[in-house]
């Protein structure tokens, strides 16, 4: 059972190719890594299988719907965090939670409900008034992962979530994309720590613009012959 | 419904805590309203005014004397020569000089008509233009005064009175004019300006991608983004229609109801344009360089300044295409003409048509996804 099956999918900016003629599948409920040099193409694959950037060919299934016919229904069932972190900074944590939720059709019990288990679990329940922009990073972070949550979707698209911060809050992160996983939701992260890949279930390494390795990082290090997962992307990109 | 309420209530928690565009929203009202108009003036208060007198007779020194107890004029006085009266205007010492020919006097009292001259500095087309209105004034004037005492001599010269009646505007007041003037360009800018530069904004720090990766309807988020600017477009307005009454002592002569009707679709064609320029934008600098481009030729073009009855024909079909000038139309007709709606009907529905026909593209071509 895939929740993203991605076929022959290619984004041109003129003459440039930003995404060649990429297929995968990701499994429903894997944490699927995606790793890649800056530039390798790895946003812009994210961002058409979000539905913010048109393909220039190519076919997807997300979460069942198909990306070309039904971008519409894909929406509700995914959650999206962007490189950079884009909540509303002049807007409270609890305002910007209640927003979200809203423009996503939760009812307003079951969301109030939501917001406050959300916060809860993040510590953030007594701040829930302080402006975003008054929170360090790490807790914006953390915060907009909980927002993209708050309508359950079914698979969540995070780009770079953890670039930023310092080992702790990056660790306290990735609990929560844990959780999330273990609740059957299928992530897919990019990420550029390597300690991080190897908290994937698989990986893959795109460099311009395709795909050119994809297995477990277990897999993948005796395939190639080295030790670690940062070996690995050097001995690649370097090929 | 629930949505776009949710969005009007964070636009207006977002403008309330922007404590720049709060205090430009509260003063720029204030700022235009009270140094504009008194700055913006068509009227001239000071003329200065110097004499050639070849004639030196006692009814030229009369008539200088007249000139000088004029408010409007500061008197110069006698100048030697032409020369010297040429080189005083270069140095701007001088905007008039009024030169009485020889046997003057004696010519006019033998029926003969002598003539004046009147030499005026037209660098500034319009000081010349009123100064040598008031000149005329006062000469005429002051042979009205000279009727009694030439009546008696046979050869009367010819006295042409020209009375008259200024409808609309009595007293030729210019503020009259650019005050509501001011609404117009306050309404303006808070429409075109306001909303483009917001909606860049959320492009810019990148929170409009989380809108568009939402399932969200796009005509909510326009009426999430419209509705706020709306209200606050028509609070300025208010509160410019009050400041005109309470600084000024203009009062709507016609329907005020007309009125706010008119601006509240005024604002939507605005609102649109605003929303359409933040379509075409990639960041606050370019949406800020197109709006004002467009407010700088809407402005000129409007009939504020210059009347539009005055411009070629090419230059009227391409006002067509200007909202203002309708705007700007509608506002004359009922603040100082006493128009109802009835009357203003014509540019009313142009303005309709106008932001039906703006909204649209900027709805049309509005796309959550880049191509």
């Amino acid at each position: 059972m895939y929740s993203i099956e991605v076929e022959n999918l290619t984004k041109k900016f003129g003459h440039f190719t930003a995404v060649n003629n990429i297929t995968f599948q990701v499994k429903k409920g894997e944490i699927f890594g995606f790793l890649g040099a800056n530039g390798a193409g790895k946003t812009t694959a994210m961002k058409m299988m979000c539905g913010l950037l048109l393909p220039t060919s190519g076919k997807a299934k997300i979460a069942g719907f198909d990306l070309n016919a039904e971008s519409k229904l894909i929406k509700q069932q995914i959650g999206y965090m962007s490189q950079r972190f884009s909540l509303y900074d002049d807007l409270t944590i609890l305002e910007n939670m209640k927003l979200f939720g809203v423009i996503y059709n939760i009812p307003r019990r079951i969301l109030n409900d939501r917001i406050e288990e959300q916060l809860t679990e993040l510590k953030m329940f007594e701040i829930k008034d302080l402006l975003v922009n008054e929170i360090p990073l790490g807790w914006k972070q953390r915060l907009a992962f909980a927002t993209a949550m708050l309508h359950h979707p079914q698979i969540v698209f995070l780009d770079e979530p953890t670039s930023g911060v310092d080992p702790i809050v990056r660790r306290e992160f990735w609990s929560l994309i844990y959780k999330a996983a273990s609740q059957g939701i299928t992530i897919f992260v990019t990420t550029h720590y390597m300690d991080e890949a190897s908290y994937c279930e698989r990986i893959s390494i795109m460099a311009e613009g395709s795909v050119q390795l994809l297995g477990t990082p277990t897999e993948l290090k005796q395939q190639m012959g080295v030790a670690t997962i940062d070996d690995l992307f050097v001995k690649f990109v370097k090929r | 419904m629930r949505v776009i309420l949710m969005l009007i209530k964070k636009e207006f928690l977002q403008v309330y805590r922007n404590k720049l565009l709060m205090s430009i929203l509260i003063v720029a009202p204030l700022v235009q309203f009270v140094i504009f108009p008194f700055t913006a003036d068509y009227e001239i208060k000071v003329v200065k005014i110097g004499f050639i007198d070849s004639d030196h007779s006692s009814l030229t020194r009369q008539m200088v004397e007249k000139f000088t107890y004029s408010p409007y004029f500061i008197n110069y006085g006698f100048i030697e020569s032409r020369d010297q009266g040429e080189a005083l205007m270069m140095q701007d010492k001088v905007d008039f000089i009024i030169e009485f020919p020889s046997h003057f006097e004696k010519d006019l009292m033998n029926g003969l008509s002598p003539q004046l001259a009147i030499t005026a500095n037209a660098i500034n087309s319009v000081k010349a233009g009123i100064g040598s209105g008031y000149i005329k004034n006062v000469i005429s004037s002051f042979f009205n005064e000279q009727k009694e005492g030439l009546a008696n001599r046979s050869a009367q010269p010819a006295n042409v009175s020209i009375s008259k009646v200024y409808w609309y505007n009595e007293q030729l007041n210019y503020k009259n004019l650019i005050v509501p003037g001011i609404l117009v360009i306050l309404v303006t800018l808070i429409g075109a300006y306001v909303t483009a530069l917001n909606i860049v904004r959320e492009k810019e720090i990148g929170t409009i991608e989380q809108m568009n990766v939402s399932p969200i309807k796009k005509w909510h988020f326009l009426l999430g983004k419209m509705i706020p600017f709306w209200i606050l477009g028509m609070v300025e307005f208010i509160i410019g229609l009050l400041l005109m009454k309470f600084i000024f002592g203009i009062s709507v002569q016609g329907s005020v109801g007309a009125l706010l009707l008119c601006t509240s679709v005024y604002l939507l064609v605005m609102l649109g344009l605003g929303f359409f320029i933040s379509l075409v934008s990639r960041n606050q600098l370019q949406a800020m360089f197109i709006v004002f481009f467009l407010f700088v030729v809407f402005v000129l073009m409007s009939g504020l300044f210059t009347p539009t009855e005055g411009m070629p024909q090419w230059a009227k079909y391409i006002n067509y295409a200007n909202p203002m000038s309708f705007f700007m139309e509608i506002i004359k007709l009922i603040v100082m003409k006493g128009a109802g709606l009835m009357d203003v009907m014509k540019p009313l529905i142009t303005l309709f048509v106008m932001s039906v026909f703006i909204n649209s593209a900027a709805l049309l071509s509005y796309s959550e996804k880049k191509k």
